[in-house]
Formats: structure tokens, sequence, C-alpha cells
């Protein structure tokens, strides 16, 4: 499993009435040579005219990013192919790209192109911080004005976010809440007060308040399309299910020290594996009475644990509501819902299975749910690896 | 006058007591007397062993699931009435 985790999302508001964005925004994920591409682009005026330029500009920009083609010449290309407007008789679009490569864990190197879109900012934890760029001249054949180009690259470390987006972030408010705007300064504050308020927020979470926070700027009318790309490195969540007793009692003391050195959330299974590590780590158990349903049996707590539940009932629940994407917020706020909420909220997911079979089950009285432990295991493991692309691994014990 | 210690119950939420009738035990709430409810501490139990144990001291004969402690004793085959009736027993002691 990775030792980092690159989280990407993006956030946007249309323009006031528009039904289609001018903003694009693209990204790849290579897995192979560890690479992912994020293109944004912000097409000339809205609508569908700008969403075709902007569409044409990221995807050239895109593709031309992962061939050896030089930056320079890429752009130039871009800007030739671009159809001229009928109005105003050019042809334009702005564009940001950021090629992120990490051929080692530690080693995050970022190659940032922009062209005309609104200076991207990189904050390392809550600290705005400053980097040189290199400005590029770019003379067209027929073109009015000297385009400059500027391209730069720096590392990201483990807590760095970089945030991109278009000038209807920077522009938002303009002549209305604010005299010139919210401008690049008032943006850089906010989103150094977000990352304060809390230093985990997610690239989803922080791209969405950043564009709301424009949008009220804007009086709630968009005067343009809002944009915003949050890419955040951070050590991935992880989360650890320990289910079901060890093959053999010796192997007992193995499952404690697995789930004592685990770093991330725990969750434990099962009664008889909650009592072996109540036993182990000399933790009580407790039964929380009010948080059960008729399909699943109540959870408990144990002090170095984040959930203790029943097993294989509340296992097939878990694998049902997973595969089919049931959201937790219909859940009743019971073991199950708990049990999902970790899960989603996790980035990697590592399973202990112990393999003893509990003679109990096996009596024929007993409903069918209660299958077979590790072919639970496997659908919830599918589930989350197809459904919310999460990184699962597992051990038997 | 003493205070009366409360008597101690576990009921097991094991997934075989769960399934087998342990489910209505934990609506304790609306058919116990709330005289006999106000004598007792109840709790849950991840697992009371006796499930897959036979020779767990059961203190009754006939030891299926869904098992009850009571003060320290375990009760097999409980259901509501039963349960009632225990506990009623035990409060009354």
């Amino acid at each position: 499993m990775n030792d980092i985790f690159i989280d990407v999302d993006y956030s946007q508001i249309y323009k006031h009435d528009q039904k289609i964005g001018g903003d694009v925004f693209l990204l790849s994920r290579n897995p192979d040579n560890n690479q992912i591409v994020c293109t944004l682009s912000d097409g000339l005026g809205s609508g569908v005219k700008a969403n075709v330029l902007a569409s044409l500009t990221a995807h050239m920009a895109h593709k031309l990013s992962f061939s050896p083609i030089n930056l320079t010449h890429s752009a130039k290309i871009i800007m030739n192919t671009l159809p001229v407007c009928k109005e105003r008789k050019i042809s334009y679009s702005t564009f940001t790209i950021a090629d992120i490569r990490f051929p080692s864990r530690d080693d995050i190197e970022v190659q940032l192109v922009e062209y005309d879109n609104p200076q991207a900012l990189h904050f390392a934890g809550a600290e705005p911080l400053e980097w040189s760029r290199n400005l590029i001249d770019l003379q067209r054949e027929g073109a009015f004005k000297k385009e400059i180009l500027s391209q730069s690259q720096f590392r990201l470390a483990v807590g760095d976010r970089l945030v991109m987006f278009t000038d209807g972030v920077t522009q938002s408010g303009l002549g209305r809440s604010l005299p010139l705007g919210w401008r690049l300064d008032g943006a850089r504050r906010f989103i150094k007060g977000q990352i304060e308020a809390n230093a985990n927020v997610s690239s989803r979470d922080l791209s969405r308040a950043i564009v709301r926070k424009a949008y009220a700027l804007d009086g709630l009318v968009s005067q343009d399309d809002i944009t915003c790309v949050v890419v955040y490195v951070r050590r991935p969540r992880r989360a650890v299910i320990v289910t079901g007793p060890p093959f053999t009692q010796e192997k007992d003391e193995v499952l404690g020290e697995k789930l004592k050195a685990f770093e991330g959330r725990k969750i434990i299974s099962g009664g008889t594996t909650a009592q072996i590590v109540s036993r182990l780590f000399g933790k009580r158990i407790k039964v929380d009475m009010h948080s059960w349903s008729p399909d699943v049996p109540p959870c408990s707590t144990m002090d170095g644990v984040d959930l203790v539940t029943e097993g294989m009932l509340t296992l097939s629940k878990v694998a049902t509501v997973l595969e089919k994407k049931i959201p937790t917020s219909e859940l009743p706020d019971d073991a199950v819902r708990r049990f999902v909420d970790i899960l989603l909220d996790s980035d990697q997911v590592h399973f202990i299975v112990g393999t003893k079979i509990n003679e109990a089950h096996q009596d024929p009285s007993i409903p069918v749910e209660i299958g077979i432990r590790r072919t639970i295991i496997g659908r919830i493991r599918t589930a989350l690896e197809q459904n919310y692309l999460k990184e699962t691994s597992l051990e038997y014990l | 006058m003493n205070k009366k210690k409360k008597v101690e119950v576990k009921i097991c939420v094991g997934t075989a007591c769960f399934v087998q009738g342990g489910a209505d035990l934990l609506l304790y709430n609306d058919f116990l007397d709330p005289e006999v409810l106000s004598g007792c501490e109840i709790e849950g139990s991840s697992c009371l062993d006796s499930c897959k144990n036979a020779k767990a001291e059961v203190a009754d004969v006939d030891s299926k699931p869904p098992f009850v402690s009571i003060n320290g004793k375990i009760y097999g085959s409980v259901n509501q009435d039963r349960f009632c009736k225990l506990l009623e027993e035990a409060v009354n002691a």
C-alpha cells in the first residue's frame, strides 16, 4: 500500500442562468508511472461557446502534457488551434496544468504551467508559500498581444495543498460587495482561515467552501463560472477490521499485537473476538444498549478501539449496504451505520480475519444470513474497491 | 434503611443469542414491570460463552440461546415471559 495519498477534487458553480459551464476541469491518474495530471481551463465568454473552447483547450493540454513535446510548443499549438470568436475576433482560453509526479514516496514534484488564470496557491499546512515562476514570452503569428506563459516547478510535502481556480473566484463580488472583487489576497486569506479551522479538511470540502464563498460574494447570482480545484497530499487514512478468533489460541497474542501496532481507526467485529481483545488489553467492553435495530445487535465501546460490533449479522448488513451504495444518512443509527461511516472515511482498509469456526453458528435453527466469514469479507472488499475505489488488504490468522 | 443492591443482569447480544430471541429481550423497557426494572442494572454482553461451551456452568438443564446472566448465574432459552419471571424472583429474593 502507498504511504501517501493525493486527494484531488474540484467544485464548480456555473454563471447565473447558464446550463453549461465555460470552465472545464480534467483529471487523469496514471498509476503505472505514478503520475497525476490536472488541467483547468476557462473558455472565453460563457455558455456553449466557452465550453467548447475550454473543453478543446483542456483536452489538448491534457494530452500534450503526457507527450514529450515541450510545453512552450504545446501552448502554441493550443493557441493556434482554437477557433476565433466571432464578436471579439480573438481565439482565447486560459489554462492551468499541474503535472504531478511521485516516483518515490516522499518526493512529489509538480510541474505547473499557467496561462492567464489567476495564480495557483501553494499551502504548507495553513501557511501560503511563494515560489518563483519562469515567464515565457510567446509571440504568435498575427496575434495582437504577446502571450505570457508562466512555468514553474516545486515539491509538495505531506500536508501541502495546491489550490487552483478560475477568475470566477478572484473576481467574485466585483462591483458589488467588493469594489475590486475578492482578488487573490482575499481568496488566500479565506483558504488560510479554512485550513486553520480544520487542518485535515478534504479537497472536496475545501473546494466547495471556496466556491460557495465566491458565490455568496456575488450575491448568489454568479457573474462568471466559478471553479476551484484542490490537490491535497496527505497520509492515507487507514482502518483495520478485526473479525473472528484466530484458528489456534496461541495466535491470540499475535492478533493483539497487530491491533495495538496499527495506526488508524480500529473496528472489532465479533463478540468472541472482542472478548479476546478485552482480555489481552485489560479493557472493559461496554455494550451500548441504545444503538440497535431488529436486524443488527447493539454495538459496544472499548478504550483504544473505535467501534466494537457483533460479527456475522453486522458484517453481512455492511456488505449489503456497500453493494447497494445506500447512503449512510438513510440508515438508522446502529452498528452498521457507524461501521460503514468509518469504512467510507478511510482510504485504505485492512482486514484481519480469524479462521476459527464458531460451533454456535452450526446450529441448523439459525437463520441463513449467517454465512461464511471469508465470503462476507470478500463481498465487502469487492464493494469497497469497485464502488468506492478504496484500497483493501487481507490477512488470515 | 439499607439501600437494596441492584440485581446485575447481562443480556447476551452475540450472534447466536441475538438471532434466536435475544433481540426480543432488548425491548425490556417495554415489557418489564417498571418496579422490577428499577431494581435491576441491565447491560449487554458481547458473548456469555455459553453457546459453544456445553460445559459452561448454566443454571438450568436446557442450555440453548438466548442466554442471560442474572447475578452471575446463566440461564438459557430465555424468552420475554421467562425473563420477567426470573427478574421478579431475583428482585424479590
